[in-house]
């Protein structure tokens, strides 16, 4: 895998949603779903984002393809840059970037049959002649592991996990290079998400795609992400190699999330740690750094200055005050007792 | 674990069997369920969408509509048939002494009452003995006291600034808060069995994390057994003592979660384990080839067999019985024979 040049650079971005009065249609304020995140996703590698509920992580995806206005900041497409484009300039980019969300079930129309769902992103975003579709769709479902006899069928005859086959068969109709997977697996049973999961693996690396992947779920992310970004309250607090985020988090909150997680092995019982407060107020977040007020590491320094994005060895960073104490705890054997 | 010291279940279901008549046919959600709950363990009813895992729990309280429904089957409770029971008789049951939680919990609130109306309007119903006691003891008014048992209940649950959320509506709390105060009405009445259908499902981790210790917690302190219907296998593995597969309107497997974990017999349920991803486990996942069948027209045999890498000719034609103690470790599959269960 080459992961020298970044497919996507992310500087500064903000999306900021207007909070209207009911009758004037006044802005009162601004929820402030993105705030300034800087990001790179090199060619050829899974970048997760993990976050609680309203974190802002469908946002970013989103505002990345260009789905959700801008506040400010730049977005930068093998160097190019593309926030300003209008939609018609943008129409170059548009079949380079695909998305598969959550549920397959509503991201399908319901009237057309599979093919004419496939040949309507054919014939919107590729110079393939007409007569062409009908191969082309073919070789799709054949990517995806579909049988051709399925393209003359509507969406409600399949299950949860071949309607989601058929929503990445349809994204990668247009040959996009980076995709954006919106929770694409959270709404299907565990043996069919692993055989989705399975399926990405195998794209990615026989078409050399880039891969956004948002979940809330830590535990596949392990399994498919070369990196993962952890997003709180509209930040990106961490940005570590898989392995290495999950077995030595940097992040007070990292660490939080990943003990929270129920794992399926009944003798790692002792985990389970409990995270008290709730996630802030995207209107009104706190000062300084936003998990502070959830934070049991906290100082007074904390509530006052926003951490800047500390450089680690490894390339990636953390944003927190005090990583290097929290660092030294974890790696001494008794550090968990720190509380 | 509990049914060693307590051997009496206080809910037994005996081949239970529902099924819906539409136009494709008869469906045949539930095909004989059998098991046990004893007081004061959490039971996991685990298994894929569509397996039948709500409809069990839905159906013994007969909370399913009731047109072009058949059950056949028994549940005992407290030495009655609940299947038996007519709908006045069931009222006294349902909420009482087995009350149930569901998955989204700010829908499963009345959103036209202020929280604080429907929690007294229960402490009214079930707590009578209790009002009056604190009446006389601290010498309150009747609306008082009402006020200060919902305080104490709900501060049982972690939910603090009662006086704000009391005047609250359903959508102006978030999940987390919901689902505590779901669980503050469904111990009101001190319930012998609470059933969770996928309680924590609609929730983020760290809320999850949680409610599973709360629901822990009050089953251990009060004695309440809980039947946990989750598709998450993890938190069956971390806060149940007992785990139950699904599969296609079947049991095909029950154990105690340690044994079940360790050593899985059933093809579905060493699949189904294969497919999860663990924390801090890199093993590659595993899915189950095939799909779930159409229950309009189930397979012959063994539901499991068009999927199972271990079929046997007999799988085809002939249903598993269950081998095994229900009291221990039961499988139903055609691979095992009741000695090699121990």
């Amino acid at each position: 895998m080459k992961m020298s040049d970044a497919l996507i650079e992310l500087q500064n971005l903000k999306v900021h949603f207007p909070q209207k009065k009911k009758l004037t249609g006044k802005v009162t304020t601004w929820i402030k779903a993105v705030d300034d995140v800087s990001l790179k996703i090199f060619t050829g590698e899974c970048l997760g984002l993990v976050g609680e509920s309203g974190c802002g992580k469908s946002t970013l995806g989103r505002a990345i393809l260009k789905l959700v206005p801008l506040a400010s900041g730049k977005i930068r497409y093998n160097g190019d840059e593309i926030q300003h484009l209008g939609e018609r300039k943008f129409h170059f980019f548009r079949p380079k970037m695909q998305m598969v969300f959550q549920d397959p079930k509503a991201s399908l129309n319901p009237k057309m049959k599979v093919k004419q769902i496939l040949s309507e992103a054919l014939a919107i975003c590729t110079e393939i002649s007409k007569k062409q579709h009908a191969q082309r769709a073919t070789e799709l479902m054949s990517m995806v592991n579909l049988r051709p006899e399925h393209l003359f069928r509507y969406p409600h005859e399949f299950s949860g996990g071949q309607q989601q086959r058929i929503c990445i068969a349809r994204a990668l109709a247009t040959q996009p290079e980076f995709l954006v997977f919106d929770e694409a697996t959270s709404a299907l049973d565990v043996s069919v998400q692993a055989q989705i999961i399975d399926l990405m693996v195998t794209l990615q690396g026989s078409l050399n795609l880039t891969y956004l992947f948002i979940s809330h779920d830590l535990s596949i992310m392990e399994h498919i992400c070369h990196r993962v970004a952890v997003m709180y309250a509209g930040r990106i607090m961490e940005l570590q190699d898989a392995d290495r985020l999950f077995a030595a988090p940097r992040h007070p909150y990292t660490k939080a999330l990943r003990d929270a997680v129920p794992i399926a092995d009944p003798t790692k019982r002792e985990g389970m740690a409990i995270l008290e407060g709730e996630v802030p107020s995207l209107l009104e977040p706190p000062q300084g750094c936003r998990f502070h007020p959830r934070c049991r590491q906290a100082t007074e320094i904390c509530s006052q200055q926003v951490p800047v994005a500390t450089k680690l060895k490894s390339g990636n960073w953390v944003r927190c005050h005090h990583h290097e104490d929290i660092w030294n705890k974890f790696s001494c054997p008794d550090g968990h007792n720190h509380a | 674990m509990s049914n060693m010291t307590q051997p009496e279940p206080i809910l037994s279901v005996n081949n239970l069997c529902v099924s819906f008549e539409d136009s494709r046919g008869v469906m045949r959600i539930l095909e004989g369920i059998d098991f046990s709950l004893y007081p004061g363990e959490v039971l996991a009813l685990v298994g894929e969408t569509g397996c039948g895992k709500s409809v069990t729990a839905k159906s013994m309280l007969d909370l399913i509509p009731q047109l072009s429904r058949t059950r056949t089957g028994r549940v005992s409770f407290e030495g009655k048939d609940l299947l038996k029971l007519s709908n006045r008789e069931l009222t006294q049951v349902r909420g009482r002494s087995i009350a149930m939680i569901f998955q989204n919990p700010q829908s499963s609130i009345n959103p036209v009452f202020t929280l604080g109306e429907q929690i007294n309007r229960l402490i009214r119903m079930y707590l009578q003995d209790d009002i009056k006691q604190i009446c006389k003891q601290r010498n309150l008014k009747l609306n008082a006291a009402v006020r200060q048992i919902a305080k104490e209940k709900l501060a049982e649950v972690g939910l603090t600034e009662t006086g704000r959320l009391m005047k609250s509506y359903a959508h102006e709390i978030s999940g987390g808060m919901a689902q505590r105060y779901k669980i503050a009405l469904a111990l009101l009445s001190a319930p012998k069995i609470l059933i969770a259908d996928e309680a924590t499902s609609a929730l983020d981790v760290t809320v999850q994390a949680h409610i599973l210790k709360l629901l822990k917690e009050m089953s251990q302190k009060k004695g309440t057994a809980i039947l946990f219907i989750t598709h998450d296998l993890g938190i069956a593995a971390q806060i149940c003592d007992r785990v139950a597969v699904m599969y296609s309107g079947r049991i095909v497997e029950i154990g105690a979660t340690e044994e079940l974990f360790e050593n899985p017999m059933h093809p579905y349920t060493r699949g189904l384990l294969k497919a999860v991803p663990k924390l801090g486990d890199k093993e590659p996942l595993q899915g189950i080839s095939g799909k779930i069948p159409d229950l309009a027209n189930p397979p012959q045999g063994c539901r499991f067999h068009p999927r199972c890498d271990h079929r046997l000719v007999i799988c085809q034609s002939q249903k598993p019985a269950y081998k095994g103690n229900l009291k221990d470790y039961v499988v139903a599959c055609h691979l095992f024979n009741a000695k090699d269960i121990s």
